[in-house]
């Protein structure tokens, strides 16, 4: 147990977190050169391919330090994107050290702080390590300057290093054994072993990572969940390493899985505790809050018959991921589907893309939206995720939304642009902090809706991408709320209602009706496109008739590639959607996600 | 170029030995097409050749419809001359515009003087069958400035015209003058009110709207001046290709020749004779299943405006009823005013015309 080490690493995003840790993994030799690539623990392929991590992985290894002693270090790889901050706290429980990696060019950023404050929060001793020195930008003296000031941490004991040239990382080893404390906790004590995450494994079923806090899980024994009670006996228990390799026991101050074969998550939460049926312990450990969507949307297959398919994807998908969560809905316009909550944007971008790669589904997603707590005249209060699910104007009393506590980092240069989109987003200035020279932090308060509507990007694009920003909810509160609804052909289009600011109302329906007007193709007749709000139609706009498709000649030679053209355009025409008797792409009903700002 | 016409043509008429000799009995051909590039600038005396070789290993029809594809600048009164001597009975030429900015904008080296004296010429050659190509939807053009071209053509009293909308092709100049914005791109509403002028105006003037893009002129002994090899094309039956980068179809075959002159010639002169219909030229074989055939019946067959596609012939040529097999694309494209069944046939209604590709596409593919 003196032997060993449980840390985390934690960053704002792409700091080079998961760098670090394939260099750690070399250096200790849990990894051979053949099987070493970039950012090796992001297995997914979409984690490959958009080079970000979303899921958090552990992994052993063995060192053996200055001291000559063999320790074991058990590192935990997290996410550094703000949608999947749940998982770095959950990785945090079952650690007693976090290495702070923070990038010598961009220095302390949004996410730096939010992670550093969990890290505290869960009582972590924790190390700063400041990364990439071997680019040109560093500025590693201001960047140490910046975390003594912020965590007291002397500048100069901070640890510089390269994650990618492998520059000084033996020293962030070294770090770990002699600055994070063994973990305490009594192997002789009744079970108590915590899940901090969970996968599934189509032979193995749902695979518990865990943390050992007491006793000992030996192979062949039964566990217990305390929460649920259910008695399992694990197929196998194991540590990373970083595959899934067996082991006899796990012991107190141990990470590793237990493999349970379990089929659904739901029998084997995260956040349970693990005990010994025959010697159970008193308490559970406590678990975490459960990760709670913040954005919905529709999904909805393109061609009826994969309803199936699309009910099948989603439940595999849940099965690694449970902050995603769904349930059966029906539209006027899109028929059946799915509506799901999220943790973010970013968490349904991959969730759509997993179902288009993976699943290999053709799918319909609606405009995101946040969820409404609506008051009825009668008092009722009604939960509405779904804008057109708004119940009549007339029978609603109020209509809250949730706010936002909202931190953004910037150097001061962007101050102005940054308050001017604050403005138009309906944000309310709270205070700023000047942790840096230069440097400001803005706390802000703003409804989520307009958080999720194109922010980040825009706030990327005012600040030449200098400026990060978290975000935490803070509670709901009344706004003057109206229904913004769409018609096409006369007929209403549920999947295209949006729920707006009143003041917002009139141009936000100009802007989505002629949005729509460049996104609907023409058709065989004229279609109307009107927007209404509050009974009234505020827009409108036509879209013609088509008189003509392409008169092409078409003699011997041209036949076979002429059939090939026409066989291309009809299977670009099924990934519409009709409505009614209107065809409409795709992509419309993410319109409202992007409209002009003038 | 011109130092290739001598080794082309002995090619060419290699590799017509090659595919008729080994066709069993002659095969009797009733229409042959000179078209692709500018055959204008073969000399005649080739052209002869060529047709000579034809009758030797075909069975040429006396009556044969003998088309030959000409540039108005490329022509003169003696080689038009020599042309109708050596058999050629048919001209098509490309007239394209009236007016000279439309010529420039096409990159068309002639002059509209140049096609009055063409077709002059070919008269006095002994033309009796002509048909010239013209081209809608210009940018910047009117609808009045391609009256003024439409009535220029009618002038000339052909009979035959060919109305084809410009389609940007990719990597031409005009391409990339759309992209930079030097040249407005075509508008697809004008071109529409263009075509639709056109098919009023030609009516009127006695001509048949045989095909979407085709009109011939009514023949005194009944029937009309439709081109009877396009027609081969549109009925799907079958017919050869010879020539680098020519088409064929026969015998439950799409076959493909290499299209560069030098291994054109290289594989005509080495002769290799691949299995029938195969030439020594094929580069490309592509075999046509009965779905492919039905689809590609109804995709070019729907494109004869006037006879459409047959009942009766579909019936026979498949073995099964047209409306049997596709009652809901009919019942759907009649319901939006595109195709209309009647006894005897399946064919595009006026606005179905410019609406084509929806027609077509709905045939395609099963669903
Ligand atoms: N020049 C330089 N680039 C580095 C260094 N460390 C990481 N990078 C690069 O920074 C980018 C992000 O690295 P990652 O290791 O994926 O960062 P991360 O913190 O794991 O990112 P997320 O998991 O998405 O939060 C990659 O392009 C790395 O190659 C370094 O020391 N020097
Ligand atoms: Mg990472």
């Amino acid at each position: 147990m003196e032997h060993i080490r449980n840390f985390c690493i934690i960053a704002h995003v792409d700091h080079g977190k998961s760098t670090l840790a394939d260099r750690l993994l070399q250096l200790t030799g849990t990894i051979s050169e053949r099987d070493m690539m970039n950012q090796v623990l992001d297995s997914m392929d979409l984690e490959r391919e958009k080079g970000v991590t979303i899921k958090a992985s552990a992994v052993r290894m063995v060192y053996t330090a200055q001291d000559g002693l063999d320790y074991e270090l058990n590192l935990i790889d997290t996410p550094g994107h703000v949608d999947f901050n749940y998982e770095v706290s959950r990785a945090l429980a079952a650690c007693e050290g976090a290495l702070l990696i923070v990038d010598a060019t961009q220095g302390i950023e949004a996410q730096t702080l939010a992670n550093l404050y969990l890290a505290l929060e869960s009582d972590l001793v924790i190390v700063p390590v400041i990364n990439k020195i071997d680019l040109p930008s560093a500025r590693p003296d201001e960047v140490a300057q910046e975390l003594e000031n912020l965590m007291g941490y002397p500048a100069e004991e901070i640890v510089r290093i390269s994650a990618k040239e492998g520059i000084n990382v033996a020293q962030v080893l070294e770090l770990v054994v002699n600055k994070v404390p063994p973990p305490k906790g009594n192997a002789s004590e009744p079970l108590r072993a915590l899940i901090f995450d969970s996968h599934y494994d189509s032979y193995k079923g749902v695979i518990a990572y865990v943390r050992v806090n007491e006793g000992e899980i030996r192979s062949g024994d039964s566990v217990k969940l305390m929460v649920t009670g259910a008695v399992v006996k694990p197929v196998e228990i194991g540590v990373f390493s970083p595959g899934m390799r067996p082991v006899d026991a796990l012991r107190a101050g141990d990470v590793g899985y237990v493999a349970t074969g379990l089929k659904t998550v739901a029998e084997c939460r995260v956040g349970d505790t693990f005990t010994n049926p025959q010697r159970p312990a008193a308490a559970a450990l406590p678990g975490y809050r459960k990760a709670k969507p913040m954005v919905f949307a529709g999904i909805y297959p393109t061609e009826g018959e994969d309803y199936p398919d699309l009910r099948d994807a989603l439940d595999k998908l849940q099965l690694n991921d449970a902050s995603l969560v769904f349930e059966p809905e029906t539209s006027q316009a899109l028929n059946f589907g799915f509506r799901c909550g999220f943790l973010g944007l970013f968490h349904m971008e991959i969730i759509q893309e997993r179902l288009e790669r993976e699943y290999d589904l053709d799918i319909v997603v609606t405009a995101p939206s946040v969820e409404y707590e609506v008051i009825m005249t009668d008092g009722e209060v009604l939960r509405v995720d779904s804008p057109a699910q708004l119940p009549d104007e007339s029978l609603i009393s109020e209509i809250r939304e949730p706010w936002m506590a909202l931190q953004i980092f910037s150097p001061t240069d962007y101050f102005g642009t940054i308050m001017d989109l604050i403005s138009k987003r309906r944000g309310v200035f709270v205070s700023q902090e000047h942790p840096a020279p230069n440097r400001v932090q803005l706390n802000f308060e703003i409804p989520l809706s307009e958080l999720i509507v194109d922010f980040f990007d825009a706030l990327k694009s005012r600040s030449r991408g200098y400026a990060s920003m978290d975000y935490q909810f803070l509670e709901y509160r009344p706004g003057n709320l109206v229904k913004l609804e769409v018609l096409v052909g006369g007929e209403a289009v549920d999947a295209l209602a949006a729920i707006v600011h009143k003041e917002n109302a009139y141009h936000k329906g100009q802007a989505l009706v002629s949005k729509l007007k460049e996104l609907i193709p023409r058709q065989l007749f004229d279609v109307a496109i009107q927007a209404s709000s509050g009974g009234r139609i505020i827009s409108r706009a036509n879209v013609k008739a088509v008189r003509k498709d392409v008169l092409a000649k078409c003699y011997g030679g041209d036949i076979t590639r002429k059939k090939k053209l026409l066989e291309k355009q009809k299977r670009g025409k099924r990934r519409m959607k009709m409505v009614g008797s209107v065809e409409i792409p795709q992509d419309a009903f993410m319109a409202v996600l992007r409209l002009e700002e003038e | 170029m011109m130092l290739h016409i001598p080794a082309y043509v002995e090619a060419l008429t290699r590799e017509m030995r090659s595919v008729g000799g080994r066709s069993g009995q002659k095969v009797r051909v009733h229409t042959l097409f000179f078209g692709g590039g500018t055959p204008s600038l073969l000399p005649p005396k080739s052209v002869e050749r060529i047709l000579t070789t034809a009758r030797e290993v075909f069975a040429v029809q006396p009556e044969a419809e003998i088309t030959l594809e000409a540039n108005p600048g490329t022509v003169s009164r003696e080689g038009l001359a020599a042309l109708r001597a050596a058999g050629v009975n048919r001209l098509s030429m490309g007239m394209q515009s009236a007016h000279a900015e439309d010529l420039q904008l096409l990159q068309r080296g002639h002059t509209a003087e140049d096609v009055r004296q063409a077709v002059r010429w070919a008269r006095e050659a002994g033309f009796e069958n002509l048909s010239l190509d013209l081209i809608f939807g210009l940018p910047r053009l009117s609808l009045e400035r391609w009256k003024i071209t439409l009535e220029e053509a009618l002038a000339l009293d052909v009979e035959h015209l060919s109305l084809y909308s410009l389609i940007v092709e990719e990597g031409t100049p005009l391409a990339r003058w759309v992209e930079t914005g030097k040249v407005e791109a075509p508008d697809e509403d004008s071109a529409a009110e263009q075509y639709e002028w056109a098919m009023e105006r030609l009516e009127a003037a006695g001509y048949v709207h045989y095909e979407i893009s085709n009109w011939a002129r009514r023949r005194a002994q009944g029937g009309h001046w439709g081109s009877l090899h396009n027609l081969q094309y549109w009925r799907n039956q079958p017919y050869y290709g010879f020539g680098a980068g020519a088409h064929g179809s026969l015998n439950g075959l799409r076959l493909v020749n290499a299209a560069e002159m030098a291994e054109y010639i290289t594989r005509c002169a080495a002769g290799e004779s691949q299995a029938y219909p195969r030439g020594p030229a094929t580069v490309e074989v592509l075999e046509i299943d009965r779905e492919t055939e039905i689809e590609e019946t109804l995709m070019v067959g729907l494109r004869l405006t006037d006879e459409g596609v047959g009942r009766q012939a579909f019936w026979a040529r498949f073995g099964e009823a047209l409306e049997d097999r596709y009652p809901r694309q009919i019942e759907q494209l009649t319901r939006e005013g595109l195709v209309e069944l009647t006894d005897d046939r399946l064919r595009l209604t006026r606005r179905g015309r410019l609406l084509g590709n929806r027609v077509f596409s709905a045939f395609l593919g099963g669903d």
